[in-house]
């Protein structure tokens, strides 16, 4: 029988059972979400542990700023282990405290820093290739399904990017969106906000064919090169991106 | 004509320029729409692969100057068009807001006179920038021959200013370009050199060279590089492959641009700016051009081969440097990593030190990565040639078609 921890779902919780699990020395063999599906030879064990809220303030006092960034990229990635990966960092982390980034011959340590280069990579991919179109009323939408779990991070740029506009975000795959109202911005999942839009408009296809007009001919006959392109620009994005999708 | 006809002529007839990014600039957003991110953001790429960040349009392709290489040139008969200020901080606007851009790449063909074109591009921005309160990305082309004060105005808009300096030798530009003199551009490059500051041109500035519409080798090309780079403290060079749109006797009548001299240059450019190489190290009378079968920085090991192998775990960090394969990156991973702990072969390897050139080049702890034995100038370069072919043909690059 495996033993399984279950946490809330969110960051704080599971850090609160990655430091609980630590301080009481328990044997452990995974940690999952509450929603999870456990399958016949698991058991399932839940805490009811009061949340520590300065947990994370702890965290970028003993570890350091970057640490503290690295190891919330890892909890927004889709890695299927990540909650263990961050237990045994965090175990190593608390012997190595500021210097824990160095210790790369450490797998955890490795495997923190390629996890959170990955998260952090596909959330400056989509700064740039996120598409957003206009509605009726100025509102502004756009629609992604990212590997990882990014939105916030968009969310961040883009408040401060379009500071003066109205703007929604949906992430198609999670299912969640971010609405922005000029001061700030709150992600909710789409069963707490409905979403009724109207798509189609004149104005908003016409500026469409001019940017693929421009996109279509600044690119030069003579060095074309889908492959470097792919590379830079991988097709699981093109479905939302307006100038490639027809080429889908 | 219609707006959507005359972006697509304007557009075109600026593509030729290879500059794109949208790096160097921490402009924040007050009131109005946008901001500028220090690291640059790539927002598309097109179908030559090279990125698209900015709107990079022309003014007008009108011009009176009559450039041998340049598709604008006044004796070719072309559609012409010009924008007015007004359509491209629409566009622009348009554009940013749904994110397809990160700002405006504007450059021109000199309308009338070079003072007249400036004030233009001038005028443009400043609407732009004051009335539509716009903080993203400006990259303005300095027209040469235009007068200080319209660069001192312009420069005090934009976040990058250039000026193209086109070919490296005075007189081939005197024999391409009759009507450009490079006293004009160095002018401009100069000003802003001495009056860059975080309000005036913050990304700084950068030049384009065009590569293969003439004579010149790689030597005088890098030489005028490393001297833009010493006097006027350029962000970047460009290079930019000569793609061969006019038929004129002037002009060498090639099919495909020089994509792998281009990719040579970029490499060398790499190593003067940031591996401490001078150009003397890599080319010289002799070798006035550069390796095509293997690059400049593996070149230059082979021809210094008494120098290598170098032991990782004590060698200097601009030994390091020196070794292919060995970017600033895996540099600087190995010095920190070396203090903490021995390093194997399979350590490098972990820290993501890309090892297919390197390891011809290193000892851990006294180990080669096969048998000593093996360690030959002759052997290693067969296997460079080889790897780099597999490469190239990985990515179908086009000038092997021809061979």
């Amino acid at each position: 029988m495996n033993h399984v921890y279950v946490y809330d779902g969110d960051y704080l919780s599971l850090l609160n059972t990655i430091f609980y699990l630590l301080k009481t020395n328990q044997k452990v063999e995974n940690i999952k979400p509450e929603n999870y599906s456990p399958t016949l030879f698991e058991n399932i064990i839940h805490f009811n542990i009061p949340k520590q809220d300065h947990l994370l303030d702890q965290i970028i006092q003993s570890f350091g700023i970057s640490v503290a960034r690295a190891m919330y990229y890892v909890f927004l990635s889709e890695e299927e282990k990540k909650e263990l990966l961050l237990y045994y960092f965090v175990y190593y982390a608390l012997k190595y405290r500021k210097k824990i980034m160095y210790q790369r011959n450490l797998k955890c340590v490795r495997e923190v820093l390629r996890i959170s280069n990955y998260v952090l990579h596909e959330s400056h991919k989509l700064k740039g290739f996120l598409r957003f179109q206009e509605l009726q009323n100025h509102l502004l939408y756009a629609e992604m399904s990212p590997t990882n779990d990014i939105l916030f991070l968009l969310s961040c740029h883009f408040s401060k990017r379009l500071k003066n506009e109205f703007w929604i975000i949906k992430d198609v795959k999670r299912k969640i969106i971010s609405i922005y109202d000029k001061k700030k911005f709150v992600i909710l999942s789409e069963r707490e906000f409905k979403l009724s839009l109207e798509k189609e408009n004149d104005q908003e296809k016409m500026i469409e064919d001019l940017w693929k007009t421009f996109y279509n001919t600044i690119g030069i006959q003579e060095r074309k090169n889908d492959r470097c392109r792919m590379n830079f620009m991988p097709k699981k994005y093109w479905k939302y991106i307006t100038e490639v999708r027809d080429e889908l | 004509m219609d707006l959507q006809e005359k972006l697509k002529i304007l557009a075109d007839s600026a593509k030729y320029d290879a500059s794109c990014s949208s790096s160097g600039s921490n402009r924040k957003s007050k009131h109005g729409v946008g901001n500028t991110a220090l690291s640059g953001i790539c927002h598309s790429f097109a179908s030559d692969g090279r990125c698209i960040s900015l709107l990079k349009i022309l003014f007008t392709n009108c011009c009176i100057f009559d450039c041998k290489y340049c598709l604008n040139r006044r004796s070719n008969s072309i559609k012409r068009a010009i924008f007015t200020p007004e359509e491209v901080c629409s566009i622009t606007l348009n554009f940013y807001r749904r994110n397809y851009i990160e700002g405006l790449f504007l450059s021109s063909g000199i309308l009338k006179s070079p003072d007249y074109t400036m004030e233009l591009i001038i005028k443009t921005v400043s609407l732009l920038r004051h009335k539509y309160h716009f903080h993203g990305y400006i990259h303005a082309k300095a027209i040469p021959g235009s007068s200080q004060k319209l660069v001192k105005e312009l420069g005090l808009l934009v976040d990058r200013l250039s000026a193209n300096i086109e070919l490296p030798t005075e007189n081939e530009l005197k024999r391409l370009a009759p009507n450009k003199t490079s006293q004009n551009v160095s002018s401009i490059m100069n000003y802003v050199n001495q009056n860059q500051s975080k309000k005036y041109v913050p990304a700084g500035q950068s030049t384009q060279m065009i590569i293969g519409a003439t004579k010149e080798s790689d030597l005088d090309i890098m030489n005028k590089s490393a001297s833009l780079y010493r006097s006027f403290h350029l962000k970047r060079v460009f290079y930019s492959a000569y793609v061969p749109i006019n038929k004129d006797s002037y002009l060498p009548s090639i099919i495909c641009p020089p994509l792998t001299r281009e990719n040579r240059l970029y490499q060398a450019d790499w190593l003067l700016r940031f591996y401490h190489f001078q150009v003397k190290d890599l080319l010289d009378f002799k070798h006035p051009n550069f390796n095509t079968m293997i690059d400049p920085k593996a070149d230059w090991a082979l021809r210094h081969f008494d120098e290598f192998p170098k032991e990782i775990s004590t060698c200097s960090y601009y030994d390091l440097l020196k070794i292919p394969g060995i970017g600033v990156k895996s540099a600087k991973r190995i010095l920190t990593a070396r203090k903490h702990f021995t390093i194997h072969f399979e350590d490098l390897k972990r820290m993501g030190v890309v090892l297919k050139r390197a390891k011809y080049f290193i000892l851990c702890n006294g180990k080669y990565f096969i048998n000593h034995k093996w360690f030959q100038k002759e052997w290693i370069e067969k296997n460079l040639v080889l790897e780099e072919k597999i490469e190239k043909e990985e990515n179908n690059m086009e000038q092997l078609r021809l061979f």
